[in-house]
C-alpha cells in the first residue's frame, strides 16, 4: 500500500487526503482556544446543515402537509409503516438502485479507460486532459438540456446519426419510450460523471511508482498483466473511495433526470429523489417525503458501510 | 465536486422559512403587485404587458409588476410560495390546480370583491370552475374546448359531408367517416395521446361519463361504469380494430402530429382550439384546412376547464388585487387576450365580439364550441392531480398502446385510483 494514501474510513474522506507525518499527540480533551477557533466554522455548519436535517428528520415523524392553517400532529413511525407498503415507493427505490449501480459501475470503467489512456505520453496531452473535464464544467439543468437535444425524436442528432447509417428506419423516442427511457438516462448519467471519476483515478495513476511496473516488464509481464497485478492494487483505495462517493451522488441525483424526463414515462425513471420531491410539492405531504428521505439516506450509509468494511478487509 | 440539494433540505429550509416569514406590513407609498403570468405565445406576452402597462399608467398608486411564469413548473413554484408565505399577489393558473390550492386555503375568496358587472359577463358555468365550496377563488376568463382540424380537400375528395357547429358528426357517422377516409398512405385521424387524461375525460362527457363520484363531505371515489367506457373504446378502436388512426401518435402530444398532417399522411388531427394558431402559421400556402367539432354521442357536451386569475390569500393587498383583475379581464381586454392565445373567452360580450366570429381562422367554429362546455366533474376531485399522474397518465398510455385491455385499465383506474384518492379523505 502506497504510505502517502490514507485508507478511506467508514465516512468518507476526500480522495486521498495527505496525513502530515509529524502529529502532535492528541489530548484528551480540546482546550479552549480550539473550539473558539472551531466555533465560526461551526455555526453555519450546524445552521444550514444540522438543523434542516434534524428537523428533517423530525417531521418524517408527523403528518406535516402543505396549507395554511395546518395543525401538524406527531404520528410515530406511521410514516415508515405506510413506506412499507407502498408499492410505488419500492419501484422507484429499485429504480434509484439501478440507476445508480449501473451509472457508478460505467463510470468506473469508462473513467478507469480515459485516465489509463491519459496518463499516457500523447502529443497535446494538456488538451485532451482539458477537453475531458467539460462535462464536470456543466450545471446539471444544461447536461439535461442539451441531451435531451440529442435524443428528441424528430430533430435529435441520435436519430439523424442511427438513421444516417442505416440501423434504425423509424425515430425512437429515447425518453418516452418505457423501455428505453432508463438505459438512456444512465448513459447521460455516466457522461456527465466521468470527469470527475477520470481525474481522481489520474491522479491515483501518477501515484503508482513507476519503478513497480518496470520492474514487472523486465520479468516479462505484459500490459494486461501489469495492469491487473501492479496499477489495480495500488489503486484500491482510490477507486474504493470514488465508487463508494459516486453511488452516494448518484442515489441522490435529481437536477439532471429532472430536466431530462421529470421521472416518466410512467414513472420508469421516478429515481427515489426524484419521488420524494413529488410528494413533497406537488401533491403536498410533507411528512411522508421526509420519511422517505430519512429511508433514503439509512439505506445508503447501510450500503456503503457494507462495501467499505468488505473492501477495507480485502486491502489489509 | 458537483452541488447537490437535497429534496430533505429543501424541505426543510421551505418549512423553516414559513415559520420565519410574515406579512410585509402596509406603508403609505404606492401599493405594488406582482403578478405571475403564463403567457408564453407571442402575440399573448405582448397583449398581456401592455395592459398592465396600461393599468400602471392610469393607477399610479396600484403599481403592478409582470412577473413571467410557465405552465411547466407553476405548480411547484407556486406550493412554495405559498408555503414560504410570499407568494404573487395576483396568481395566473388553471381550475384543475385552483381545487387543490383552495382546500389547502392559499387562495382568496374573491365573492364580495368582483364588480357585479364583471360577474353577470362571464358565463355561469366558466364561474363553476373556480368556484369551490362557496368560495370564488379564481376569475376565469379563457376556455379551450377539443376541436378536430381537417384536410378540407381529403375530406371532399372521399365524398365525407364537413360537419358544421350546427349539424356535427355523431361518434358513428364519425367512425363511418373514417373508414371512408382512410387508404394505403393515409390515416383518417391523428390522436395525439401523450397525455391524454385531461383531454378524454373532457370528451367522455358527451356519453355522460364522470369517471368519479363525490359524496356530500367532498369525498371521491373512481367509477368506471358503460358512459366513463364509451368514448375510450371508440378511440381504442380507432388504433387498434378499425385502424383508422395512426398508432404512431398515440405517445405524442399536442401539435408534434401537424408536421405529418401538413404532409397528408392523416386527413384530421384532434387538438385544442388554440392549435389553429400552429396551423395557420405553420401549414403550406396552398393547404386548405377547416375545424370541425367534436362528435357528439348523447349530448354535445365537452367538459372544460378555465385559466384563472387568483389572489393569494398572504397577500397584503387582496382588493386593489381584485381591482386589477376586474380591468385586466373586462370584456374589451378578454378579446384581446382570446385573440392571443387563440382560446375561447369567457365573457359573453367578448364572445359576440365581431374579431371572435369571423369565418377567418374558423373563430366562428371555435366560438360555438364554447356554448358547449360545462364544468368538467374532476375539478371537484381532491387528489385529481395525483389520480392523473400516478394512476391515469401510465395507465391510459398502457391502454391506448394495447398492452392493456379496457377491463384491466378499468380496475386499475378504480382501484389504485381509490388508493390515491383515499389520502385526501
Amino acid at each position: 500500500m502506497s504510505s502517502t494514501t490514507a485508507p478511506p474510513r467508514a465516512e468518507p474522506p476526500p480522495p486521498a487526503a495527505p496525513r502530515g507525518p509529524g502529529r502532535r499527540p492528541r489530548a484528551g480533551r480540546p482546550d479552549r482556544s480550539v473550539l473558539g477557533l472551531m466555533l465560526p466554522a461551526l455555526v453555519p455548519v450546524v445552521l444550514f446543515s444540522v438543523a434542516p436535517l434534524v428537523y428533517g428528520v423530525y417531521l418524517a415523524f408527523t403528518d406535516a402537509r402543505s396549507g395554511r392553517n395546518v395543525d401538524v400532529a406527531f404520528v410515530g413511525p406511521r410514516n415508515f409503516a405506510d413506506l412499507l407498503s407502498d408499492g410505488d415507493f419500492w419501484a422507484s427505490f429499485q429504480i434509484g438502485l439501478v440507476w445508480a449501480v449501473s451509472v457508478t459501475v460505467l463510470q468506473l470503467a469508462a473513467g478507469m479507460g480515459l485516465a489509463l489512456l491519459l496518463n499516457q505520453d500523447l502529443r497535446l496531452r494538456w488538451l485532451a486532459r482539458t477537453l475531458a473535464m467539460v462535462p464536470w464544467a456543466m450545471p446539471p439543468v444544461i447536461v439535461g438540456l442539451m441531451w435531451r437535444l440529442v435524443y428528441h425524436p424528430d430533430a435529435g442528432i441520435l436519430n439523424a446519426t442511427l438513421r444516417d447509417i442505416g440501423l434504425v428506419s423509424g425515430d425512437i423516442d429515447w425518453l418516452n419510450d418505457f423501455s428505453v427511457a432508463l438505459p438512456a438516462i444512465i448513459v447521460v448519467g455516466v457522461w456527465t460523471g466521468m470527469p470527475q471519476t477520470t481525474i481522481v483515478l489520474l491522479a491515483g495513476l501518477q501515484g503508482v511508482p513507476r519503478e513497480l511496473r518496470e520492474a514487472a516488464e523486465v520479468d516479462g509481464a505484459g500490459a494486461w498483466r501489469r495492469f491487473r497485478s501492479v496499477t489495480l492494487p495500488q489503486l484500491r483505495p482510490v477507486i474504493t473511495t470514488i465508487t463508494s462517493l459516486n453511488f452516494v451522488w448518484n442515489m441522490n441525483e435529481f437536477a439532471l433526470v429532472w430536466v431530462l424526463t421529470q421521472g416518466g414515462p410512467g414513472g420508469r425513471t421516478r429515481l427515489p429523489m426524484l419521488y420524494a420531491y413529488e410528494e413533497a410539492f406537488r401533491y403536498g405531504f410533507f411528512g411522508y417525503a421526509a420519511a422517505m428521505g430519512v429511508a433514503i439516506v439509512a439505506v445508503v450509509l447501510t450500503v456503503l458501510a457494507v462495501y467499505l468494511r468488505r473492501q477495507l478487509k480485502e486491502m489489509r | 465536486m458537483r452541488r447537490r440539494i437535497l429534496p430533505l433540505t429543501a424541505a426543510a429550509l421551505t418549512g423553516a422559512l414559513a415559520l420565519s416569514a410574515c406579512g410585509t406590513g402596509a406603508d403609505d407609498g404606492p401599493v405594488t403587485l406582482r403578478f405571475l403570468s403564463l403567457a408564453w405565445q407571442t402575440e399573448s406576452v405582448e397583449a398581456n404587458e401592455r395592459l398592465v402597462a396600461e393599468w400602471n399608467e392610469a393607477n399610479p398608486d396600484i403599481r403592478v409588476e409582470y412577473v413571467q411564469g410557465s405552465w411547466d413548473n407553476v405548480n411547484d413554484q407556486l406550493m412554495t410560495g405559498f408555503e414560504a408565505g410570499d407568494p404573487p399577489d395576483v396568481i395566473h393558473n388553471d381550475s384543475p390546480a385552483l381545487a387543490g390550492f383552495a382546500a389547502r386555503g392559499y387562495l382568496a375568496d374573491l365573492t364580495g370583491m368582483i364588480p357585479e358587472e364583471l360577474k353577470e359577463d362571464i358565463r355561469p358555468e366558466a364561474w363553476e370552475t373556480a368556484t369551490f365550496g362557496d368560495q370564488i377563488v379564481g376569475v376565469p376568463f379563457l376556455q379551450e374546448s377539443q376541436v378536430f382540424i381537417a384536410n378540407r380537400e381529403l375530406l371532399e375528395e372521399a365524398d365525407v359531408r364537413i360537419p358544421t357547429p350546427e349539424d356535427p358528426w355523431t361518434w358513428d357517422e364519425f367512425a363511418e367517416a373514417s373508414e371512408e377516409l382512410t387508404d394505403d398512405d393515409t390515416y383518417a385521424v391523428a390522436w395525439p395521446l401523450g397525455n391524454p387524461v385531461n383531454r378524454v375525460l373532457n370528451l367522455s362527457l358527451s356519453y355522460g361519463g364522470t369517471f368519479f363520484e363525490v359524496d356530500g363531505e367532498g369525498r371521491a371515489t373512481a367509477r368506471m361504469g358503460e358512459p366513463e367506457r364509451a368514448v375510450l373504446e371508440r378511440i381504442h378502436d380507432q388504433i387498434h380494430t378499425d385502424r383508422t388512426a395512426d398508432p404512431g401518435t398515440v405517445g405524442m402530444s399536442g401539435s408534434d402530429p401537424l408536421p405529418a398532417f401538413f404532409a397528408e399522411e392523416y386527413a384530421m388531427v384532434q387538438v385544442g382550439v388554440y392549435a389553429r394558431q400552429q396551423v395557420e402559421e405553420q401549414a403550406p400556402e396552398d393547404f386548405d384546412w377547416v375545424t370541425i367539432p367534436t362528435p357528439v354521442g348523447d349530448t354535445a357536451e365537452q367538459g372544460a376547464a378555465s385559466q384563472t386569475l387568483s389572489v393569494a390569500a398572504d397577500s397584503a393587498h387582496p382588493e386593489e388585487a381584485a381591482e386589477f383583475i376586474s380591468f385586466f379581464l373586462n370584456a374589451e381586454n378578454q378579446v384581446d387576450l382570446a385573440l392571443g392565445d387563440w382560446l375561447l373567452p369567457t365573457s359573453q360580450q367578448a364572445a359576440a365580439a365581431p374579431e371572435l366570429n369571423t369565418e377567418e381562422d374558423d373563430w366562428n367554429v371555435a366560438t360555438a364550441s364554447a356554448q358547449n362546455l360545462v364544468v368538467a366533474p374532476y375539478l371537484r376531485v381532491q387528489g385529481f392531480d395525483e389520480w392523473k399522474n400516478r394512476v391515469a397518465q401510465p395507465a391510459l398510455e398502457e391502454y391506448f398502446s394495447g398492452e392493456i385491455d379496457i377491463d384491466e385499465l378499468s380496475e386499475r383506474l378504480e382501484t389504485e385510483g381509490n388508493d390515491v384518492l383515499s389520502r385526501y379523505h
